[in-house]
């Protein structure tokens, strides 16, 4: 009996199947209707009567030292049970993510207005409302730092002591001699960009229950976006075992990042609440807790040079990118290496020399979002490609194509790409869709009257898993009930993506040969294996290798058995659709081979673990192995500028994005469009405002404006360039931050068309238009 | 206070506090759960609720307001076969992603059409997309919410050109 159990071999197996029965389908979410009838529930609907409540105190200053954390006025409410501050830690209060510098309360000094200071627990939320206002900070205060580039150079304010520098981190990349490029260009453009902090606003501001057991181990039920990272930092600051431990993501009201970085911290700090009073404690974020305390979009200032000669192609770049990271690095040296490995944009450059820093000021942190580091860079990478463009004479289009990364290439960090680089056919197409060079040329000419035309095109790249040769790892666990029905067992959570409600499903189904409905998806658990984070565009392309794997052993069991049963070849057996042919005798349905199966002694349960395979990345040379495939995407965008009012409309989007596989077409496309309108929104609406003490001014959604109906254009049918990845599940890549990458340079380069004025600062607000287009006005 | 209102059919008696917005008196001491926080200021839309069949937002609202009014979430139009096409098409148009705005923005979207039926006025794109402004989804569902909404009105006022 050949049993086929090496994940290498089944995931090559699916890679090349061709004719799909619900793999490339736009099969409908499973869980959408549960949604819809409010069914679905999140972690506020898991509150039972006699829960108790929680809520954060705040500090009220940007950089201080505590003297004394006085919290008695707040008890004096009989109501009002306990509040919680780092004393009560009774494992470690350190949680820092990249670098041991975060507290999960403040301990010593608080380094942000919004640090998570003290939790107060109450019988009501209207007692536990009103005590928060009464836990006071007795501080002597320190000498604030809020611009990036001023904390770098001070050494007299150090806002973590221990470090003797104000820089967090420190990334480089090299490749070749960008003196020597440069003196081949024939044309340099060099410019400096700044990007702006932006607040993810999901609907569902954070929560999370935990309910201790009558041994105090704890469930926790929260919104997060690594379960297994929760069960971790829970344990650490409870000092229980991991076992201890049970980490529940239920349905979660988005997450965009957000969540991986705050989902741990609120987990832990409502344990300690349970772990103390040995009831159970619902600890809530209000929205303004919410946009105060936790970490947003990174915040950037990006230098930028780069060269090109007459004959169209890239000799150099030469980048400086410098991320306000706020009180604490959080995942801030994982976002600036992402920054900088993408720094060149998805072109072939022979000469590169990038160097980033993470740098901190006394604001809220800098942390993960839809993108992680990519947009702001690319927003600078490709407004320099349409400078250099214009420069030479060239369409932009054009000498994008001309130095466009094929199979074959190498990238800034020396990383040769062998396979899966769809992005050249992509723009090549979308160019032709979107009828980009009739357009560029119409609006060209007609830059008059009051509301200018224009359209632009930006390209991004965007590596799949973690950077450079950061472990990462897929897994899952299936298994198959004696009436068919197939459990399927992953630590991937559900906050909108849909990957356990789609493709997933799709996956083990057309694996399996099962009928659809058959498959039931357990998700979002520390019951299940520790599939890694649901972040990284990473649900599907990474999330599902080992329900491939896992569903592929499996398969091949059967088929095995059936072989040897029925004394046939294996390539005589069908499994397909809830139909099992054997040979050209035996037909049974998939419900009665399972019963055979299990009467026969066929194991029907199976882990599928795999570990990506990556190079290595030498920091001191800034060269090596970056990621194990990259994800591409072309945008190109149509807006409207009213230069009387300065307010910039975008009418029409087309993406084009080669992204592997596509499992699910729809639920692809919907990855895409939410993208698109959070890329209006950070474009053209949002900004964080911070007062002269580092307060967030607009924190509530009156003073925060997000994109509504209103604000979403025509976003055109995206086009698939189906460049397959070796290792992806039938050779589908990462899609979900996709779409947002290109999104600020797309529209920054329409508008630019529109007014024939460059401008390098985000957000694009009718204030910042006006004042450039004031003087066309006249 | 005592409060008398109709919640999906249903008379309730609460006993609640003077300054108590609905939102709280439904999630809190009546179980429903489809009615979701999101901002407690009346932008994101979250806990819409229908009073008297039309969109109001429950956290703008307290309790003692609504004495004598008819409360409608989306678990009491399980059985209303308009709802049903409406929820149909949302799931068939992937109008749903995180879906902690769905039930809201299906409440707004069935008072809409209701109101449109009603008239047997045929609204226009842009009467679609205002219709739904005030519900905020971060997701991005726009597109595909208002795609549902037109097929559900094609299907009995006729084809949009």
């Amino acid at each position: 009996m050949i049993v086929v159990e090496d994940p290498r071999t089944l995931i090559r197996r699916w890679l090349s199947a061709e004719s799909c029965i619900v793999v490339g389908k736009s099969i409908e979410r499973s869980d959408s209707l549960e949604k819809a009838l409010g069914r679905a529930r999140f972690v506020e609907d898991y509150l039972e009567e006699g829960y108790l409540f929680a809520r954060l105190a705040l500090a009220k200053a940007p950089h201080a030292r505590i003297k004394k954390i006085d919290y008695s006025k707040a008890l004096e409410d009989p109501k009002v049970l306990r509040v919680f501050t780092y004393r009560d830690i009774p494992g470690e209060n350190q949680v820092g993510y990249a670098v041991p510098d975060q507290p999960l309360l403040a301990e010593g000094k608080v380094r942000y207005y919004g640090e998570a200071v003290a939790v107060v627990v109450g019988k009501d939320p209207d007692s536990v409302n009103s005590a928060v206002e009464n836990v006071f900070l007795e501080i002597e205060p320190l000498p604030a730092l809020f611009d990036p580039l001023e904390a770098m150079e001070r050494g007299d304010i150090l806002i973590h002591e221990s470090l003797g520098s104000n820089i967090a981190f420190r990334t480089k990349v090299r490749k070749g001699d960008v003196e020597e490029g440069f003196s081949k260009a024939d044309v340099v453009v060099e410019n400096t960009y700044r990007t702006h902090h932006q607040e993810h606003v999901y609907l569902e501001p954070e929560a999370a229950l935990a309910i201790p057991d009558l041994e105090n181990r704890m469930t926790v039920i929260a919104t997060i976006q690594y379960p297994h990272l929760g069960q971790k930092i829970v344990s650490k600051v409870l000092g229980l075992p991991s076992s201890y431990i049970k980490i529940i993501a239920p349905y979660i009201g988005g997450g965009f990042g957000g969540k991986d970085d705050e989902g741990p911290l609120v987990a832990a700090r409502a344990a300690l609440a349970a772990y103390h009073l040995r009831r159970p404690v619902l600890l809530y974020y209000t929205r303004e807790d919410s946009i105060q305390t936790h970490p947003k979009r990174e915040a950037t200032v990006i230098k930028y040079k780069s060269g090109a000669s007459k004959d169209g192609k890239l000799t150099a770049i030469e980048v400086t990118i410098i991320h306000d990271s706020g009180a604490y690095a959080n995942r801030g040296p994982f976002i600036l290496w992402r920054a900088t490995m993408h720094a060149s944009g998805p072109y072939y450059v022979p000469n590169a020399k990038v160097d980033g820093y993470c740098v901190y000021t006394n604001k809220v942190p800098q942390g993960s979002f839809r993108g992680f580091g990519n947009p702001s860079v690319q927003f600078a990478a490709e407004s320099q490609m349409d400078q250099l463009a214009e420069k030479l004479g060239l369409d932009p289009v054009e000498f994008r194509l001309n130095n466009m990364l094929r199979v074959g290439s190498d990238t800034i960090t020396g990383q040769v790409l062998t396979s899966s680089v769809g992005i050249h056919e992509a723009l090549k197409k979308l160019s032709a869709v979107s009828n980009w060079r009739v357009k560029r040329l119409e609006y060209s000419e007609r830059r008059t009257g009051r509301t200018r035309r224009g359209i632009g095109v930006a390209v991004a790249w965007h590596g799949n898993s973690t950077s450079r040769a950061v472990p990462d790892w897929s897994n899952s666990y299936i298994h198959i009930s004696r009436d068919g029905s197939v459990n399927v067992y992953t630590g991937i959570v559900e906050m909108g993506q849909g990957s356990p409600s789609s493709s997933h499903r799709q996956l083990v189904s057309e694996i399996l040969g099962c009928p659809i409905d058959k498959v039931k998806v357990v998700f979002g658990t520390t019951d299940a294996p520790d599939t890694g984070a649901t972040h990284a565009s990473r649900g599907t392309s990474v999330g599902a290798i080992g329900i491939v794997v896992a569903a592929g052993r499996i398969r091949s069991r059967l088929e095995s058995f059936l072989s040897e049963y029925y004394n046939v070849q294996r390539e005589e057996i069908k499994i397909s659709d809830g139909v099992v042919i054997v040979g050209n005798k035996i037909k049974m349905s998939w419900e009665e081979l399972v019963a055979l199966a299990y009467s026969k002694g066929v194991d029907l349960s199976a882990t599928g673990y795999f570990f990506l395979p990556k190079g290595t990345f030498d920091d001191d040379a800034g060269r090596g192995f970056a990621y194990p495939a990259f994800s591409f995407i072309a945008i190109i965008v149509e807006v409207e500028v009213d230069i009387y009012t300065g307010r910039v409309k975008v009418l029409e989007v087309h993406p084009a994005l080669a992204i592997g596989r596509v499992i699910n077409p729809d639920a692809v496309k919907t990855q895409v469009e939410g993208a698109i309108i959070q890329g209006i929104g950070y474009t053209l609406m949002e900004k964080l405002v911070f007062a002269d003490d580092g307060r967030i001014v607009n924190d509530n959604l009156t003073d925060y404006v997000i994109p509504t109906s209103h604000e979403t254009p025509v976003i055109r049918n995206a086009i698939f360039v189906e460049d397959v990845w070796d290792y992806g599940p039938f050779g589908a890549k990462g899609v979900g931050e996709m779409a947002f990458i290109p999104m600020p340079a797309a529209i920054a380069n329409a508008v630019s068309h529109a007014l024939g004025v460059r401008i390098t600062e985000l957000p694009l607000t009718p204030e910042k238009v006006y004042s450039i287009t004031k003087q066309l006005v006249g | 206070m005592r409060v008398n209102f109709t919640l999906n059919g249903n008379r309730v008696e609460v006993d609640v506090e003077p300054n108590e917005i609905l939102l709280d008196t439904l999630r809190l001491r009546l179980g429903v759960k489809s009615v979701k926080r999101g901002c407690e200021r009346g932008e994101c839309g979250a806990c819409t609720v229908l009073v008297n069949g039309k969109p109001a937002v429950s956290c703008l609202l307290l309790t003692v307001q609504v004495d004598g009014s008819e409360i409608t979430t989306v678990e009491g139009l399980y059985s209303d076969h308009l709802f049903g096409e409406l929820v149909e098409e949302f799931s068939k148009n992937f109008a749903v992603q995180c879906g902690y705005c769905t039930p809201a923005m299906l409440l707004t979207a069935y008072a809409f059409l209701n109101e449109a039926l009603r008239k047997l006025l045929k609204p226009s794109k842009e009467d679609i997309v205002k219709a739904i402004e005030g519900n905020l989804c971060r997701c991005g569902t726009y597109p595909r919410v208002v795609r549902a909404i037109t097929e559900v009105l094609e299907r009995k006022l006729g084809k949009y050109g």
